[in-house]
């Protein structure tokens, strides 16, 4: 059996760290800052550990300790983009970049190009070698496809004016970017609930007598903050209007 | 009439907010099972791909996200590793996403001991590693460069899940879970150089953008977002949190509809009698 006290203590934060995090739908309140203020604190905390654990430790120091003296050039490249924050040295940082810049620009730059630009164009070319074989179903399918990409380009294809065959080409572009744009923002709802329902999911586990009833607990205490709240502010704002009168 | 409508259009967004979570919540208290019936051709593809993997062959399992985009990623991973484990592949869980141990370490704790798979032997889950250009890379000359030591601090090289892979040469695949842009990047670095097929779980957000992929074949198969998880789930016929959550979402999606719908048709009537 897991330790019990952990296990309530773990639901009771993540519940009220999200039941906080959502009372900002009602309306800013400190409730909020403190999980906003928490996450970004515990968030700095977490990389901090990563970076020293996941990274520095097993990749630097370890095999540096074990005689890989070589290891000290990427390490000192690495130190010196930290310069940027001493005006007096900051041009250190330049040897930093340029070997990222050079380093990541020769790997990406030919892989991305094969994949992302030669390998599309093939794409859309190719399936029209098999026109005689195609059924009329494909054959539209494909057709859309490479009629779409030629339209869009046209859209975005500013060296000549956009008058005559070109606009209407352009025009057709434009659809194409509105079906796109409509089926993404469709999607990214989609997204964003998935996610809400996955804290809503959460919390309703949490809401059992394993977790000691976090979620209602915690759902009531805030209300309850919310309504002293609202009756203390009514007050004050009573006494002032009276202040102002007298 | 006219005023009651105008007030309708003014209503303060907040009463939508809770009837949103009233739809929501509904569903998971009470499941109504009005998930989709549909199956999209990528994720039949995508369970397909797994189905024809070999006894004994061995697949890199890419679970690179954090917790912020679990409920959508999660059960794309968990259906995942429990079919190829019904395929008894062996598999190797790597992350390049420094929130993803976590998760990684959740996933060990239930589906391997449902599958009775043994870790080191059938499974093996590596350190999380920052840099995934020169991860990916490695792993084409020598994956013991690449990866040494697992998550536990035990040296990789020897281990009986390990025996006969030291290239992408001796693997079947990759499927990656993700929703960063490492779905490209195993595509450009691996599959497209190294002729090694990918497949991939995503976010329905970058869901579109892999079409050109899908279309072109450098990508085998794909599972957007919830919807391609649940999708999923019953083709593998272990329906679990993604096929739950489509319910959820169902719903929501039928409300905005109709608030979207509403709103209009209020305009449009006021316009008219304007």
């Amino acid at each position: 059996m897991e330790n019990s006290l952990s296990v309530i203590l773990g639901g009771w934060l993540s519940a009220g760290i999200t039941i906080f995090l959502f009372s900002f739908l009602y309306k800013d309140n400190p409730l909020f800052k403190i999980a906003e203020h928490l996450y970004l604190g515990v968030g700095m905390g977490w990389w901090f550990i990563v970076l020293l654990y996941g990274t520095w430790i097993p990749k630097a120091y370890e095999p540096f300790m074990q005689g890989e003296y070589l290891l000290i050039i990427p390490v000192l490249l690495g130190i010196s983009l930290v310069t940027q924050f001493i005006p007096r040295i900051s041009w250190v940082s330049r040897y930093g970049f340029t070997f990222i810049m050079g380093y990541g620009a020769g790997l990406v730059l030919p892989l991305n190009l094969a994949t992302d630009f030669m390998a599309q164009i093939g794409g859309t070319i190719k399936p029209f070698a098999a026109i005689a074989s195609m059924g009329l179903g494909e054959f539209i399918n494909y057709f859309l496809i490479a009629a779409g990409a030629v339209c869009v380009l046209t859209y975005f294809y500013f060296s000549v004016e956009h008058k005559g065959f070109i606009k209407k080409a352009s025009n057709i572009g434009i659809y194409f970017l509105m079906i796109y744009f409509g089926a993404s923002f469709g999607n990214t709802v989609m997204a964003r609930f998935s996610l809400l329902y996955g804290r809503f999911d959460m919390l309703y586990d949490f809401s059992g007598a394993r977790y000691a009833f976090a979620t209602p607990v915690i759902i009531l205490l805030t209300v309850c903050f919310f309504v002293y709240r609202h009756i203390a502010d009514k007050k004050k704002a009573g006494i002032t209007k009276t202040a102002k009168a007298e | 009439m006219k005023d009651r409508l105008r007030r309708f259009l003014n209503i303060d967004r907040r009463w939508l907010f809770l009837l949103l979570s009233v739809v929501m919540i509904w569903p998971i208290i009470h499941p109504s099972g009005i998930a989709g019936r549909t199956t999209q051709q990528s994720v039949k593809d995508f369970y397909d791909f797994i189905e024809n993997l070999k006894e004994n062959d061995f697949v890199i399992l890419g679970v690179d996200y954090d917790p912020s985009i679990k409920p959508e990623l999660q059960p794309q991973a968990v259906a995942a590793l429990r079919h190829l484990f019904r395929r008894n592949v062996r598999v190797c869980i790597l992350t390049f996403i420094s929130g993803a141990p976590g998760l990684i370490e959740e996933i060990k704790q239930t589906v391997p001991q449902e599958a009775g798979k043994e870790y080191g032997k059938d499974y093996v889950i590596m350190a999380y590693n920052p840099n995934y250009m020169a991860a990916m890379t490695q792993m084409s000359i020598d994956f013991y460069k690449a990866y040494e030591k697992d998550a536990e601090g035990n040296t990789v090289k020897g281990m009986p899940v390990m025996k006969g892979i030291n290239t992408y040469r001796d693997m079947a695949g990759v499927v990656e879970i993700t929703g960063t842009g490492m779905l490209d990047a195993w595509v450009a670095y691996v599959g497209d150089k190294y002729n090694v097929p990918i497949i991939g779980g995503t976010t329905a957000i970058s869901q579109l953008g892999y079409g050109p992929y899908l279309q072109n074949r450098q990508l085998l198969g794909l599972l957007g977002g919830m919807r391609g998880g649940s999708e999923y789930e019953t083709l593998t016929g272990r329906k679990d949190k993604a096929t739950s959550g489509i319910d959820a979402l169902n719903l929501s999606h039928m409300l905005v509809i109709i608030l979207i719908l509403t709103s209009n048709i209020i305009l449009l009537v006021l316009k008219e009698k304007n």
